[in-house]
């Protein structure tokens, strides 16, 4: 029976839910991992930020301009003071800012046009040096009161993010309050959480691909199990689906087990009509044909030349029409040996004149793929015409064809006077009896080939080594252990 | 020789019974199951032809019960049936042949021979006795080569004792294997057949065993009485 769809370009199921599943698992992953690292660098500037904050904050609170008369009469010693212009009441309590190159700066100065910054008073920590702001801050100092920007610091690449913010002193001078950190811890935190972020939300990605396959894989069981039931099925094991299945695949199930039965209501009633047309027209030819041979008449020799006929076209197509509705049956196995005995015991019977010796060997749990109505039919017509023509032995050997593709073969021997080479293929043509004026040729030979080819298999004639013919059938089997 | 055809075609039944008339045996007919198994379990037949497809009782059980009963009879399926699955239930269930619808009756009739035959334990068609030849085939008896022309009801009695030469067959086993049902049986015409037998094939071929019945036997060879 050959495949009805080519399978191997057919798309996976499985592949295609898993694939589904990795379409919209890999993406949503992604962005989470984005989503994840950006609110943890919000959080984490938000904390760098809010120091910087707190010191412009103190800075403003704190700064006076340096018109000899400080609002609270104290001078703070470490801060650097340009002459004359601008002192801090009290520094901004991180003792960092007091430390050289600490990462931790402040600095007011005075923003010209030209965008050059010229510092009025700066931290300790800042060791002479300025925040030398980028060029393209000019629009952000036009247009906020505060902003964030980049700058470089003192120390060797040292990048800092700098909270900016214009104010305008009590003396009416215009300046700009800048505070500083190094980012680059913030940085490094930021990048190991994304680092971190990602390899997890890879490894989920992995999990969820390996849970959908599993789940898949799991929840498509039943339908595996239902192919299996069904190879079963045609290859005989079973003759209906069993076991149980979940909600979703139980009807198919029942329907496939209805179609099963359907099929074989259906070969059986056509199998029973052709065996009451059988019955029905052959008992009134016997008459026809024994009416017409007790007279000597010319009517006599019509009737019976046309009854013989009508005999053989029966026969004929009696045949052709059992041979269709042949190999249509699915689920049947029938085992060989089971069948080869009773019919080595009837021929022996038929034959009991010539007291022939039989040589049955079977291989054990050899099956034929298909009905024990039609099997016996094969092999009893090779056996019935081995007993026809032996002398005294005929050998039946059944054995699997070595070659593991689900045939078996079988071999009829005799050691009657056999074919020559020219006669076999005339032995296997079929309607070679409708030609003949009398009824049977003594081959049931083509019957054989039709239905054997019905199942595809083959039949060979030979020579056998007991010196008559050798017929050998090739038909749809297995070995059960 | 007494045979029961079991065939519910009216006109073959008919041509069946001709056929085996003209053949030289008696012939009883029955058309359904179980008027066929009721013949045959309560009449001692030399063979039956049996179809398969009757009324009532089909033929596979009346042929079981009949097995199952003890009766020996040869029975030949007649059958439009030709698959191999049913000619091995039908030799499964007790046949002794199987013969397939349509045929000739020259096949059935050789086929009938042989069961006869089989039964008595004879090989031939033919018996000879002496000089006493019986022809089963051709329904045809000669003495010494020259041919005696014998009524159905004469070759009946020559025939069945022929196929049990030697053995004392009683007066009421002829009637039951001569005749057929419908004959009206006297035993008294046993000895006018017999009396006629032997003015045609010799009065010492057939010996009267008093009280018993008849035996066949070649006279020239005749057991010692001890």
């Amino acid at each position: 029976m050959t495949d009805g769809a080519d399978t191997k370009h057919n798309p996976s199921l499985v592949k295609r839910l898993v694939r589904s599943a990795v379409l919209w698992t890999i993406p949503i992953l992604a962005v989470t991992a984005m989503a994840l690292t950006w609110f943890y660098r919000e959080s984490t500037y938000k904390l760098f930020d809010d120091p910087l904050e707190s010191a412009i904050t103190e800075l403003i609170a704190s700064v006076q301009s340096d018109d000899g008369n400080s609002s609270n009469g104290e001078l703070f010693e470490d801060a650097e003071i340009p002459q004359n212009t601008l002192f801090l009441t009290r520094e901004p309590i991180d003792p960092r800012y007091q430390r050289a190159l600490s990462g931790r700066y402040w600095m007011i100065g005075s923003y010209q046009d030209d965008g050059t910054l010229t510092s009025l008073l700066a931290s300790r920590s800042l060791s002479g040096e300025i925040i030398q702001l980028p060029s393209n801050v000019k629009r952000s100092i036009a247009a906020k009161t505060e902003f964030y920007t980049r700058a470089m610091g003192p120390d060797e690449n040292e990048p800092l993010r700098v909270f900016a913010r214009s104010v305008i002193l009590p003396s009416g001078e215009p300046v700009l309050m800048l505070a500083a950190a190094d980012v680059r811890e913030a940085q490094r935190d930021v990048g190991r959480f994304a680092l971190v972020a990602t390899a997890l939300m890879l490894l989920l990605s992995g999990g969820l691909v390996f849970a959908v396959f599993s789940q898949v894989r799991t929840g498509l069981k039943p339908l595996f199990d239902l192919r299996d039931r069904v190879v079963d099925i045609r290859e005989g094991r079973a003759d209906r689906v069993e076991g149980t299945y979940p909600q979703e695949i139980a009807p198919l199930a029942n329907e496939l087990n209805s179609l099963i039965g359907h099929n074989k209501d259906v070969v059986e009633r056509a199998q029973t009509h052709v065996s009451n047309l059988a019955h029905g027209l052959k008992t009134p030819l016997a008459v026809l044909l024994n009416e017409a041979e007790g007279s000597k008449s010319k009517f006599s020799e019509v009737v019976s030349r046309q009854a013989n006929t009508m005999k053989n076209q029966v026969d004929h197509h009696l045949q052709r029409a059992r041979a269709a509705a042949r190999g249509q049956s699915i689920g049947v196995s029938t085992p060989v040996a089971d069948s080869i005995g009773p019919l080595a015991r009837t021929l022996g019977r038929i034959y009991r004149d010539k007291d022939i010796d039989f040589d049955v060997s079977v291989v054990e749990g050899l099956i034929f793929r298909g009905e024990k109505r039609d099997f016996e039919e094969m092999i009893g017509n090779l056996m019935d015409n081995a007993c026809k023509w032996t002398k005294s032995k005929v050998r039946v050997i059944a054995k699997g064809d070595g070659k593991d593709n689900g045939l078996f073969m079988l071999e009829v021997s005799d050691d009657g006077a056999g074919l020559t080479q020219d006669q076999y293929s005339e032995a296997l043509k079929r309607g070679a009896r409708l030609d003949e004026a009398t009824p049977g040729t003594g081959f049931g030979l083509p019957i054989v080939d039709d239905l054997a080819r019905a199942y595809k298999g083959s039949l060979i004639l030979g020579k056998s080594d007991m010196g008559g013919l050798r017929v050998t059938l090739t038909l749809p089997g297995r070995i059960d252990e | 020789m007494r045979i029961l055809v079991v065939e519910d075609d009216a006109d073959l039944r008919r041509q069946l019974g001709e056929a085996l008339k003209d053949s030289g045996y008696a012939v009883d007919l029955a058309d359904n199951g179980e008027d066929g198994h009721f013949l045959g379990d309560t009449e001692p037949y030399d063979a039956v032809v049996l179809d398969l497809g009757l009324p009532i009782i089909d033929g596979i059980s009346v042929l079981q019960k009949w097995r199952a009963d003890g009766k020996t009879f040869p029975v030949l399926i007649l059958t439009a049936r030709d698959q191999w699955s049913e000619k091995v239930s039908g030799f499964d269930a007790g046949a002794d042949d199987y013969l397939t619808k349509p045929f000739h009756h020259e096949e059935l009739l050789a086929r009938l021979r042989a069961l006869l035959r089989r039964a008595a334990g004879h090989t031939t068609d033919s018996i000879d006795i002496g000089g006493l030849h019986v022809d089963n085939r051709a329904a045809r008896c000669f003495v010494d080569g020259m041919p005696v022309k014998l009524t159905s009801h004469e070759f009946r009695l020559l025939s069945y004792m022929a196929m049990h030469r030697g053995r004392v067959i009683s007066r009421t086993e002829l009637v039951e294997h001569i005749y057929d049902q419908d004959f009206d049986r006297d035993s008294n015409t046993i000895e006018v057949f017999v009396g006629r037998l032997r003015r045609k094939i010799g009065t010492n071929r057939i010996e009267t065993v008093r009280g018993l019945g008849y035996r066949l036997i070649d006279p020239d060879n005749v057991p010692v009485k001890k």
